[in-house]
């Protein structure tokens, strides 16, 4: 709704943003058709998870954490696993490496599946949302599910639940996954695979704003791979460096408007960008042959700018991860310990992995017993508000002479280009528009 | 369409939706345990947390009952019984636009079944048992009157069973599901 304000100018106020995790909002100052002005501002509480961790023990972290976000807990468990392997200075075996990336694949098919097609692709085909869309295009909401069942399913399989996953601990895993239950699952891979293939197919066909970002991109890279379950940092400015200097690297930095921190890259102050984007761009060569194939035929290049098309690279991500589950599978076999021991040592332990949406850091400092002194977790929409704000800034500018219904449902469209998530920001959103 | 043409439908499903270890989020669970064990002859019983899912479990039901938490407003304990399905209205759009459009990375109850209609997969008859809920503190038990609901709740879920095949439920030799 419009307000006029007593110097003749006008507030735009819309309901929460749509489709997005949390609670916050937006506010865009124009003044003589000019933007003049973006705030993203994430309201949800700070949940002050860093706080309580501190003086609990250090096998803790991978439940607790988990907790921050019921679509990409594993993310929390495995990144905050990473770190206190490293604080206490053991190195996971390959098979309980790869156990960790079969699940982790279960989470990025459920979280891109969901939000390719229940969330994001309603803005390309002009709905309000999946419900109305699944009415007119109930083939294409049934192949999502379908996916997104495949996903819960592979959760369900390795986690123990689809959501919120039970079988994670510090060191390996309670239970490991037989051959046998494994090949009950793959026909459903199989098939979730071609799904995907034509996920790819269809969002290319979809229109995107001509429009490439000249930020930074940072993620994870691997020696081999496509990085999801570590890695180390690499940035399209050519930096590349160890998880243990993120700190050196990333400073986070509080501003008025937004519970959550925002983060800055080698003390710039211009944004950079985490998340399926800077992953493709930075690690296209470590796609499979058959991703590969499926991006060009979509008519992507190696690098992927234009935040709109992050529907597709979420399509070649999928392609890839359904792949790399199958991959991991057959080469799996029975009788591996589930886990390893991991003793407390004092010191300070690093770790990243790719959550769907961008790298996520954990940090913890330990004490002899193993009592966590100090915490530090860095998600990746924290590190998207500056870039966020800034696309803003360039397409409301196009905008401008939009309604105010249509400016807001465009501004909530380039919003979830980041498939953000609020919730573990705060650690997201009502618009207001002032119009001068 | 004539009587051969007609799709044959599933047995009655009894589907407790809730996460086990948040509080009375996890009354649906109770329930769906509670009508478990009674072995009932022809009913599949199962328990489940992300409601998207539902959606493959009661295509081809004739008939399905949800039990779930619920906020309203009204004091803890409170048991509501919402009706819907196939031949059945569409639930108001507060129901579910908040959620559906609104909410967050999943989807609510409201939106699945409203999901299920667009998409032609809603079983013919849906019936949503609610317990009005105190909290859903993580590591929490079942408030007090939500436990103390528990048989109330039971007891809507078979009376519409009984209402189905319009005799009572009677326990079969091994439960189904």
């Amino acid at each position: 709704m419009t307000h006029k304000l007593s110097d003749g100018g006008q507030v735009l106020q819309v309901g929460v943003l749509a489709r997005v995790e949390g609670e916050g909002g937006l506010h865009i100052a124009i003044h003589d058709g000019k933007v003049t002005d973006v705030q993203l501002k994430i309201f949800e509480p700070p949940r002050f998870y860093e706080g309580f961790l501190r003086g609990r023990s250090y096998t803790e972290p991978p439940d607790i954490t988990a907790r921050i976000c019921g679509i990409c807990p594993v993310a929390y468990q495995f990144s905050s696993c990473l770190a206190l392997e490293d604080a206490c200075g053991v190195t996971m075996p390959d098979h309980i490496t790869a156990m960790r990336r079969l699940l982790y694949c279960g989470e990025w098919i459920e979280s891109h599946a969901l939000h390719i097609f229940l969330l994001h692709a309603p803005d390309f085909l002009g709905y309000d949302g999946a419900i109305e869309m699944a009415a007119d295009h109930g083939p294409v909401v049934e192949m999502g599910l379908r996916m997104k069942k495949a996903g819960n399913d592979l959760m369900d399989l390795v986690g123990g639940r689809s959501v919120h996953p039970i079988n994670v601990k510090l060191g390996g895993f309670y239970r490991m996954p037989t051959v046998a239950e494994m090949r009950k699952l793959r026909p459903r891979l199989e098939q979730a695979l071609e799904d995907a293939l034509a996920t790819v197919e269809l969002v290319s066909t979809f229109e995107f704003p001509d429009w490439e970002q000249p930020y930074t991109y940072l993620s994870l890279r691997s020696e081999a791979g496509y990085p999801i379950e570590g890695g180390n940092v690499v940035t399209s400015d050519g930096g590349a460096w160890d998880v243990r200097e993120f700190t050196q690297h990333i400073e986070e930095f509080h501003v008025r408007h937004s519970n959550a921190l925002h983060s800055r890259l080698d003390g710039s102050d211009a944004p950079y960008v985490v998340g399926p984007l800077a992953r493709y761009s930075l690690n296209f060569d470590r796609l499979s042959p058959l991703a590969q194939d499926a991006a060009r035929r979509a008519g992507l290049g190696e690098t992927c700018r234009n935040p709109f098309r992050s529907i597709i690279v979420r399509a070649v991500e999928l392609v890839y991860v359904f792949e790399e589950a199958l991959r991991i599978m057959d080469a799996w076999r029975d009788g591996q310990v589930p886990s390893v021991p991991v003793p407390a040592r004092a010191g300070e332990g690093f770790g990243a992995t790719e959550a769907p949406r961008g790298v996520l850091f954990h940090r913890y400092v330990l004490d002899g017993a193993g009592t966590i002194l100090d915490a530090q977790i860095v998600p990746p929409t924290s590190q998207n508000q500056p870039s966020i704000e800034a696309d803003l800034r360039v397409m409301a500018e196009r905008w401008v002479e939009l309604s105010d219904h249509d400016l807001s449902h465009r501004c909530e469209h380039a919003i979830r280009n980041y498939d953000p998530c609020i919730s573990c920001a705060t650690h997201f959103l009502d618009l207001t528009v002032d119009r001068t | 369409m004539t009587p051969a043409d007609e799709p044959v439908l599933l047995g009655p499903l009894v589907v407790g939706l809730g996460a086990p270890d948040r509080g009375d989020d996890a009354v649906g669970l109770a329930v769906a345990r509670s009508v478990g064990v009674l072995g009932l002859s022809g009913v599949q019983v199962t328990e489940h947390e992300d409601p998207t899912g539902l959606i493959d479990l009661w295509a081809d039901r004739g008939v399905t009952v949800v039990i779930d938490a619920v906020v309203s407003g009204q004091p803890p304990g409170t048991v509501h019984v919402v009706e819907t399905g196939s031949d059945a209205a569409a639930l108001p759009e507060s129901a579910w636009a908040g959620e559906g459009r609104g909410g967050t990375h999943a989807l609510g109850i409201a939106a699945a079944v409203e999901l299920a209609r667009a998409l032609g997969r809603l079983p013919r008859r849906l019936v949503i048992v609610g317990v009005e809920a105190a909290g859903f503190d993580y590591g929490t038990a079942l408030s007090v009157p939500v436990a103390a609901a528990v048989p109330d709740a039971v007891a809507q879920v078979l009376a519409v069973l009984h209402g189905e095949d319009g005799r009572s439920p009677r326990a079969a030799s091994a439960p189904e599901g």
